[in-house]
């Protein structure tokens, strides 16, 4: 248990998908100008993110390592993600339209979030088991989502603030996402 | 005229990442070092040159409902293709990548272009604009990785793919204190964030 | 109706038309990358526990069978002839398969070297395994009939400190590699008698 508990940690505040590896950062700094819509996206990403890696894991251990088709991996597995989140975009249109109401419009930008592709392959390349590629893919999104909505809690404060001319707009977020990593490599140690 | 033209927008107006605000993972991820950055630009110039041609010559045999889920086939091929060649020639390169290389699947640039430009276009102005944005992305790349590497490790490596050309120029002299900070996560951002401002600066200049 | 029958239609000669490229491009990088993925993960492992040899060991790789799976040996050439053969086994460490290359002195039956190519050992506990200079030497000159242990088990090896679960491991590594060298000991002689 303690294991599950310290890779959690890890995936959120240390190795945080976004500050420390470098994944899903148009997103990032595409969505995160306003609270409610970095809100709307983070949870679209928890729970695709989760899914997806799960999937993808089950698919690339049970159909394409016994199959010897390893090297398909990156075309199964897109399209596999392209599949689901279309999958998720019906199933909560018809069934509960009030999460669609508030995820719909994030969906399909989820398609290209190198965040979800991303932690898919990592599962399956550190040869995570069932229960590892679960905790890691839903607490690597957890990681996501926090640091997308600390960011536009940021930005907000900052379209009031009066900001040079020159480093408007994504300049500015680049520098701000870059301070917010250097405060999370202040958890490095800690596991 | 209109085919330089096509071509010589990626490298200025519309320059991925500082303009087109599109790829930016690869663009922090890989670009500590000079020769990873040029080894990844270089991938990703074949990949969006070789899926812009193609879906530019399907355009119209492909359905409009399942645009997206053909150019995501054609641009996935053409990735791992790239990974197959990458581990056959150039180990070490593809090593350093790692999982980057799969990535530029999702790189929103690849599908950006093929959304945008290749799907509307003919196959030669969409060539002409796969190269172009390519080997703007490339120039971003060595650029930024250049400085990184330079202030933070003090040296230059370079190494041309599929070659054994390579060489680690060491430009301070021993008394440099490298400057750690570079090559590590915030470094990457800043860094990013500050050459932005400095197109900016630029722009106005020759705007006034 | 029609539409629907042509997107599944192109969809599915791009699919299929994607992966025969794919599949070919496989097949035909295929023993490249696997030379490749020899040269630089195993290469410099195997170069280590066969060190002085005079020729290029991955480039005069053999393959045998054992059982169900193929062995590839490694065959290291010192005086002009081929005295050593280095070769890939498994152990099991603490955290899952470590790859243990063992290298066999044909003419004695002794154990003349030992090297870890990959493993998931616990960073800065069992991976100083990898790199212990006093815990690779200790297997050197051991007989391939001894049964290999710790000294804790009432062996001859020394653990490295703190990674008893590791040592163990590469130790049962080393014992399987033992156990494969004498079943293919004939091939393997044979096999090493061609090789300048």
């Amino acid at each position: 248990m303690s294991d599950y508990l310290l890779m959690a940690i890890s995936a959120i505040f240390i190795n945080n998908i976004l500050l420390a590896q470098y994944l899903g950062n148009c997103p990032f700094l595409g969505v995160s100008k306003k609270m409610d819509t970095a809100t709307g996206m983070g949870m679209a990403v928890i729970f695709v993110l989760t899914l997806a890696g799960v999937i993808t894991w089950i698919i690339d251990v049970y159909l394409l390592c016994p199959m010897d088709l390893v090297y398909l991996r990156t075309i199964v597995f897109i399209l596999v993600i392209a599949a689901l989140v279309q999958f998720v975009e019906i199933f909560l249109k018809k069934m509960v339209p009030a999460l669609y109401a508030g995820l719909g419009i994030f969906l399909p930008l989820i398609t290209t979030n190198c965040a979800v592709f991303g932690v898919a392959v990592i599962n399956v390349r550190e040869g995570f088991n069932f229960m590892e590629a679960l905790v890691f893919s839903f607490t690597s999104a957890v990681g996501f989502a926090l640091a997308l909505v600390l960011m536009a809690g940021l930005r907000e404060r900052m379209a009031t603030a009066r900001i040079p001319q020159v480093l408007e707009g994504t300049a500015i977020g680049l520098v701000t996402a870059g301070f917010m990593s250097l405060a999370f490599l202040g958890f490095m140690g800690m596991v | 005229m209109g085919l330089v033209r096509e071509f010589t927008k990626g490298l200025w107006d519309e320059i991925p990442p500082f303009r087109l605000v599109l790829g930016l993972c690869p663009t922090l991820a890989v670009t500590k070092t000079l020769k990873d950055g040029l080894g990844m630009g270089l991938a990703v110039i074949f990949v969006l040159l070789c899926s812009n041609v193609l879906i530019s010559i399907l355009r119209n045999i492909i359905p409009p409902k399942v645009r997206i889920a053909c150019y995501i086939v054609v641009i996935a091929t053409f990735v791992v293709i790239v990974e197959l060649v990458m581990q056959a020639f150039t180990y070490e390169l593809y090593q350093d990548l790692g999982i980057f290389i799969p990535l530029i699947v999702v790189n929103c640039i690849v599908l950006g272009r093929a959304e945008a430009f290749a799907s509307k276009n003919g196959v030669l102005a969409s060539a002409a604009d796969g190269l172009g944005i390519g080997v703007g992305f490339t120039l971003s790349l060595t650029v930024l990785g250049s400085i990184r590497e330079a202030l933070g490790c003090g040296t230059l490596s370079l190494k041309i793919p599929f070659t054994d050309i390579s060489h680690v120029y060491n430009l301070f002299g021993p008394s440099f204190k490298p400057f750690a900070f570079m090559v590590s996560a915030p470094g990457a951002f800043i860094c990013l964030g500050m050459l932005l401002c400095l197109m900016n600066i630029i722009g106005n200049l020759k705007k006034s | 109706m029609r539409e629907i029958l042509k997107m599944f239609i192109v969809l599915g000669i791009i699919c299929g038309v994607a992966g025969a490229l794919l599949a070919g491009v496989y097949t035909g990088t295929m023993d490249k990358i696997e030379y490749q993925e020899l040269k630089f993960v195993k290469g410099p492992v195997i170069m280590e526990v066969l060190q002085g040899c005079t020729n290029n060991p991955v480039d005069d790789r053999f393959k045998l069978k054992y059982g169900e799976e193929e062995v590839k040996f490694f065959p290291g050439v010192f005086n002009g002839k081929c005295t050593k053969m280095a070769f890939e086994t498994k152990g099991s460490g603490f955290g899952g398969d470590i790859g243990v290359i063992v290298a066999v002195n044909i003419s004695e039956d002794t154990i003349s070297g030992m090297g870890i190519t990959t493993h998931k050992e616990t960073p800065g506990v069992g991976s100083r395994a990898k790199d212990s200079v006093p815990f690779k030497n200790s297997f050197a000159g051991l007989s391939i009939n001894d049964d290999i242990k710790i000294k804790a088990d009432g062996g001859t090896v020394d653990a490295v400190s703190g990674a008893t679960v590791t040592s163990k491991g590469v130790c049962a590594g080393v014992n399987t590699g033992s156990t494969i060298y004498k079943e293919l000991k004939d091939q393997i002689i044979s096999k090493a008698k061609e090789i300048k």
